[in-house]
């Protein structure tokens, strides 16, 4: 099968992950059998991706086999990445749910992604901090994208 | 991230046209465009007093 990432993109990513890699991380994929037609595809872009690092690694799950493990990460609906950091065999699950496949623009996103997960640290100012961690309920944001 | 093509019931669900489009809570809050941290954290805390009423 033809790779979906050419030798620019992987020189490129190699590089960022090289330099901003730190922890590492665990990418788990939800798939579908049927009807879903960007798993095959989602699936071949993160092995790729995986194969750049060492700090990379992708587990895959069935939404309908693996009903526990997606209903613990509240996944509903496929393809879907969780993007979690790792250590040892702990998963450290952040929150961060990508469904549909990260084409395009989003492709950066979720380089973005990785490399924000392997720093363990939000990056965000220490008023949203406080806020934070002053939430009595849960906060689901979802943000819509389009590949162009 | 939601993919709003592979998606589109839930992009209609949300009123999804120009993108990104940032829904809060399932539609207690939302923002079109770019979400700086301010304004998003903004339109968070509005969001929640919101669901609260």
């Amino acid at each position: 099968m033809e790779r979906l990432l050419n030798d620019d993109i992987v020189r490129q990513v190699k590089e960022a992950f090289d330099e901003q890699l730190q922890r590492p991380v665990e990418i788990l994929f939800f798939r579908q059998k049927t009807g879903c037609d960007y798993c095959d595809d989602t699936r071949h872009l993160i092995e790729e991706l995986a194969a750049i690092s060492d700090k990379l690694h992708v587990s895959i799950y069935d939404l309908d086999e693996d009903k526990a493990i997606a209903s613990q990460y509240h996944v509903d609906k496929t393809p879907a990445l969780v993007i979690a950091g790792r250590e040892d065999d702990r998963i450290i699950d952040y929150g961060i749910r990508l469904a549909g496949i990260p084409s395009g623009h989003e492709f950066s996103s979720l380089i973005q992604d990785l490399i924000l997960v392997s720093g363990r640290d939000s990056g965000l100012s220490q008023p949203t901090r406080d806020f934070l961690k002053n939430l009595t309920e849960p906060v689901h944001l979802q943000v819509f994208v389009t590949p162009t | 991230m939601v993919e709003a093509m592979e998606f589109m019931e839930l992009s209609d669900k949300y009123g999804v046209s120009g993108v990104p489009h940032t829904t809060i809570n399932n539609g207690a809050g939302t923002m079109v465009g770019a979400a700086p941290e301010g304004h998003l954290l903004t339109e968070i805390q509005r969001a929640l007093k919101v669901s609260a009423q």
